[in-house]
């Protein structure tokens, strides 16, 4: 067995043969996970003392926000691994998470501009964590737009993955943002060391739309993935084969 | 035990006074989700669709 596991993402092939299968299990998993956690947070949880309904984006909120900044730490991973190995695939991967992290990170800072209205009075202001986020989303856009801008894809996986490698500094930032500097976005709502401060009927569904979230993550980069790997390896025999059967 | 908590279907559409926040916000979770899924099920097919025609192109110039 050993590195044999490792090696195998090395072969285009070998991801999308297995990505269809996959993208099937993540869809409808994330599918079920989602509607229970929504129908549980907007329905059955009950209603917040000081913040009333407004609360129950928390239960999208949250969700997105984790992702936007476990999907920068992902692509960080893929360019070192990309660096490292020169593993196309990591490229592939990181091609795709600018895409998907771009759209969490955006519908992230909507939602908690729409939040913040009814429980701070305002959208939006230039508070270090959503100035952080904010950035996050430039470093997104950066990426995809880098991507664009240069024709040979080596080049531009490459170029790409420094400019990752370079913004993985805001993630710290935007992690401690609520204890370095005072601000007005609250404190974490979920701690990994901590018993959480809500009861279990709120903060059980958010645990399930978190992991809801991540596995629709999982699910849409799997199926960009498997798109840009058909498109790259357009002039190898295996998908003209698999073209020519379809 | 879990308890709907709402006295009506309407009061839950209106989660007074701020259903105008909330269900905005799940209306755009949803389109992105669905966006981003049908985005990427038609750069699958464009792709196909592609390589398909320089399959065709080459039998032709071959022929």
């Amino acid at each position: 067995m050993g590195w044999r596991w490792f090696h195998q993402w090395g072969s285009p092939r070998w991801f999308y043969e297995r990505a269809g299968r996959w993208q099937l299990v993540c869809g409808w998993l994330a599918l079920t996970l989602l509607i229970t956690g929504s129908f549980w947070g907007l329905a059955l949880a009950p209603v917040d003392y000081q913040q009333g309904n407004s609360y129950r984006i928390i239960y999208l909120h949250v969700p997105v926000a984790f992702l936007a900044q476990a999907l920068y730490a992902a692509m960080a991973v893929c360019a070192v691994v990309l660096f490292v190995w020169k593993m196309k695939l990591a490229d592939v991967a990181m091609q795709s998470i600018a895409v998907m992290g771009f759209a969490f990170t955006a519908l992230s800072l909507i939602s908690g501009a729409v939040w913040g209205k009814p429980t701070w009075g305002t959208y939006w202001v230039w508070d270090a964590r959503l100035t952080s986020m904010l950035i996050l989303a430039f470093l997104y856009l950066g990426v995809i737009g880098l991507r664009a801008a240069i024709q040979d894809p080596d080049q531009a996986g490459k170029a790409c993955g420094i400019l990752v490698l370079v913004g993985v500094v805001n993630l710290p930032i935007i992690k401690y943002s609520v204890e370095w500097w005072n601000t007005l976005h609250q404190p974490a709502s979920l701690k990994l060391t901590e018993k959480p401060a809500m009861p279990a009927s709120m903060w059980v569904p958010l645990l399930i739309n978190i992991l809801g979230y991540y596995i629709a993550a999982a699910y849409l980069i799997l199926g960009s993935m498997r798109a840009i790997v058909l498109e790259r390896e357009r002039r190898s025999a295996w998908v003209r084969e698999l073209v020519s059967r379809a | 035990m879990l308890e709907f908590q709402f006295a009506s279907l309407t009061a839950f559409f209106e989660m007074a006074p701020h259903g105008i926040y909330v269900w905005p916000i799940y209306g755009l979770g949803v389109l992105v989700l669905g966006g981003l899924t049908f985005a990427n099920a038609r750069q699958h097919r464009r792709a196909v669709r592609m390589i398909q025609r320089n399959l065709e192109r080459e039998e032709t110039h071959e022929s």
